[in-house]
């Protein structure tokens, strides 16, 4: 900070006041080069961050305002800076809107569902370290590691209307056949049921790794002073799996701002847009229709949401910490 | 001098293309690249991308190596990734020798500036000339601004299929031949019981309304070559379209299966392309006979839709002779009859359409007399967007009660603004 400081007065201040303080000459020319070390080795982070993660996000913010599309990819003289009018055209195209309500939608109903449910898995599978609940728990863990492809057929198939498991079963107790994925209501929430069930597996494994590391004394003299066990839940386990929690609620949040996988493979976000997400539609209009300027604003626009709610989240995050300590 | 440039374009290019798969996910970007390695050899090797099965498109081509010496390298190019390879390839400057490009993908190929302009070779390679191919498919129709840039390969066309059998229990006695009994046969279909329909409407088939209002004799192009939809004939093919909704007379599930629904009878008669009588043949070869394919039920006319794909040559090519060769080979009417035994599909030449070995099959003479009245859907560079919404207007009317009028206007506002 000394170094900053003085370099930053340097120019503007006389010499007389460095002569002033001889004894401050040395000082910062030593403290410089210790400062140095940090930074060489965060160095190949850094310069992976810049090149992966700062410099396509500068581009796509520099493509964002021009009329790049197949033609501008093709031959650069038809490329064109058109000002903010990508973004305006974005906000006034009712789809963008309708996949941004959708998101939202997808994040209420998908955030909370996931770490509720994995969290009540989590504790239950934790309740035994039998041979049956240790092969439950890799049966838990399935879905997040079965390829997207076939998740998508498998579920296409027992959702499907015609000849779909889901609805001959409900044939069999006289209930008329549901439009799983065919009714705009009803598909936003197969799609997102989907996407919870995938997600969960790994979510169940990072509390199980979290409640395991709890040790086993606090819950024996939680028992001795008589608390009974949804009491120890709250009183122990959740408190000490704030870490946890808060790292999946993170990750979380932030996959389901993104969400893309699911939507894509069963509907392709139809019917009429019922269960596009912001993700897809910024893949339509980028790869499908090649119009990367005008996807390029929007993923900016997705960019700046996740950046806004993670900033928020750190922020509760740390007052929290500092409360507690 | 025009080096430094290229290669600020280049990497401006690939630079671009990474941001924008950067903020989604890392599958966007395949790489094109490795394969694409040209090594300096003496005998000339091409490189042909096609959507045609690998094997069975090498087994073609043994014919032209033997005939010229010529190696061909075939990579296969799945459909739903031709978007990917094209601006992947685009962007590096990497692509084949030779390409084949659907019809659907043809507009996006000459935006990007991807396809050699063959109009100075044309006169020594006569065989690529318009007067070869089906009207439909000429350079005129395919090559704005009076180039020439991709050749007819393949065509594709869609017929009406119907249930012989169902039709004839229902005391129809011939497929339909205008619109009015299309209409009549569906709704007395339909009275066969829940969940027995008329007639199907593929749901993500924006062809079918270009169709109808073909069929209605209009046009969904303006003089300009922009797409509208306000012409008195596509009203007309709306109201076709919506009052077999409107009577229960098709499906309304997206996800209803039109190859199942067929060999179960639920949808005895329905509009599809020669790959669905593939699909039955292999899945119920035991309907043999209780099913046939018709020319379109008429209104004005009984146009349908003209698909299939073109072949060109890449705009970087350093193979231009010996691709050229290439395309002479391909468009001979002995090597598409051959590609048709080998492949099913159909020739573009209009001799090889003639052959007797072709049109001697009952089924493929209605495919090649229906070619002879089809025709492309609008080549225009945004009809993937256009297509989408038209298709998301008339859903939205048939399945969520959407107001008729306030739709369609708004349609054809979007679709001007897309093509302003």
């Amino acid at each position: 900070m000394s170094t900053s400081t003085i370099e930053a007065i340097a120019p503007s201040a006389p010499a007389v006041v460095t002569e002033g303080r001889p004894a401050e000459g040395p000082r910062p020319r030593r403290r410089r080069r210790v400062s140095l070390t940090p930074y060489l080795f965060i160095s190949p982070t850094l310069i992976c961050l810049v090149a992966f993660g700062v410099l396509p996000i500068a581009v796509a913010a520099v493509v964002s305002l021009t009329n790049m599309n197949i033609s501008g990819l093709g031959n650069l003289a038809n490329v064109h800076f058109i000002g903010l009018s990508n973004y305006r055209s974005l906000f006034s195209d009712p789809a963008f809107w309708e996949s941004l309500r959708n998101t939202g939608l997808y994040v209420v109903v998908g955030v909370p569902s996931i770490i509720v449910g994995s969290l009540t898995i989590a504790i239950a599978l934790n309740q035994s370290q039998s041979r049956f609940f240790r092969a439950l728990r890799a049966f838990y863990f399935l879905p997040a590691i079965t390829a997207i492809v076939a998740i998508s057929l498998i579920w296409g198939y027992l959702y499907n209307d015609q000849f779909g498991l889901l609805n001959y079963l409900l044939s069999l107790v006289h209930v008329p056949p549901v439009e799983w994925l065919t009714s705009s209501l009803v598909a936003k929430f197969s799609v997102a049921f989907v996407a919870i069930w995938r997600a969960s597996g790994l979510d169940i494994v990072i509390f199980l790794a979290g409640l395991q590391a709890i040790p086993a004394d606090y819950y024996e003299a939680a028992s001795i002073d008589g608390a009974g066990q949804l009491r120890q839940v709250f009183s122990i386990t959740l408190p000490l799996l704030r870490f946890a929690i808060f790292f999946v609620l993170v990750t979380t949040l932030i996959s389901w701002m993104q969400l893309f996988d699911e939507p894509y493979v069963l509907t392709a976000g139809g019917p009429v847009h019922a269960t596009t997400s912001i993700s897809l539609y910024i893949y339509q209009q980028g790869f499908s229709y090649n119009e990367f300027g005008f996807a390029s604003a929007a993923s900016m626009v997705l960019f700046a949401m996740i950046a806004v709610v993670t900033a928020v989240q750190l922020r509760a995050r740390k007052r929290g910490a500092s409360d507690n300590l | 001098m025009t080096k430094l440039p290229r290669v600020v374009r280049k990497t401006a290019a690939v630079v671009s293309a990474v941001a924008l798969s950067a903020p989604l996910l890392a599958s966007g970007a395949t790489a094109a690249g490795a394969s694409t390695l040209r090594p300096a050899a003496q005998t000339t090797t091409l490189q042909v991308w096609t959507m045609e099965t690998a094997s069975s498109f090498t087994q073609l081509l043994q014919g032209f190596t033997k005939e010229t010496g010529i190696k061909v390298q075939v990579e296969q190019v799945p459909w739903a990734n031709v978007n990917d390879k094209l601006t992947t390839a685009v962007a590096s400057g990497n692509g084949p020798d030779v390409v084949e490009v659907g019809l659907s993908e043809l507009p996006s190929f000459v935006a990007a500036g991807a396809l050699l302009n063959l109009k100075p070779y044309l006169k020594a390679n006569p065989v690529l000339q318009d007067n070869h191919y089906l009207a439909a498919v000429s350079s005129k129709v395919t090559s704005p601004r009076g180039e020439d840039l991709s050749v007819p390969w393949v065509s594709d066309v869609r017929i009406l299929f119907y249930r012989s059998d169902i039709l004839k229990q229902a005391g129809i006695s011939a497929p339909p031949k205008t619109w009015a009994q299309l209409f009549q046969d569906a709704t007395k279909l339909a009275q066969r019981g829940t969940n027995q329909y008329g007639f199907y409407i593929p749901q993500w088939d924006s062809a079918l309304p270009v169709e109808l209002t073909w069929q209605a004799g209009g046009q969904v192009t303006g003089p300009n070559g922009k797409v509208t939809f306000n012409s008195a004939a596509f009203r007309a093919a709306v109201n076709f379209y919506t009052s077999f909704y409107k009577d229960k007379l098709v499906p309304t599930a997206s996800d209803f299966d039109q190859t199942q629904g067929f060999i179960s009878g639920a949808a005895p008669m329905l509009i599809s392309g020669p790959y669905l009588a593939a699909s039955i043949n292999s899945e119920a070869p035991d309907l043999k006979g209780k099913w046939d394919v018709a020319p379109l039920p008429k209104d004005k006319d009984g146009t349908s839709l003209f698909a299939g794909s073109n072949m060109g040559i890449w705009y970087k090519s350093k193979n231009v002779a010996a691709s050229l060769k290439l395309l002479d080979y391909l468009a001979k009417p002995s090597t598409q009859l051959q590609w048709f035994k080998l492949a099913d599909e159909l020739p573009t030449n209009t001799s090889a359409l003639d052959a007797p070995s072709l049109i001697s099959d009952p089924m493929v003479r209605v495919y090649v007399d229906q070619l002879r009245n089809a025709e492309p859907l609008p080549l225009a560079p945004q009809w993937n967007q256009i297509s989408t919404d038209l298709l998301n207007s008339l859903n939205s009317i048939v399945l969520d009660g959407a107001n008729e009028q306030a739709t369609l206007s708004k349609l054809n506002t979007t679709v001007a603004s897309l093509q302003h």
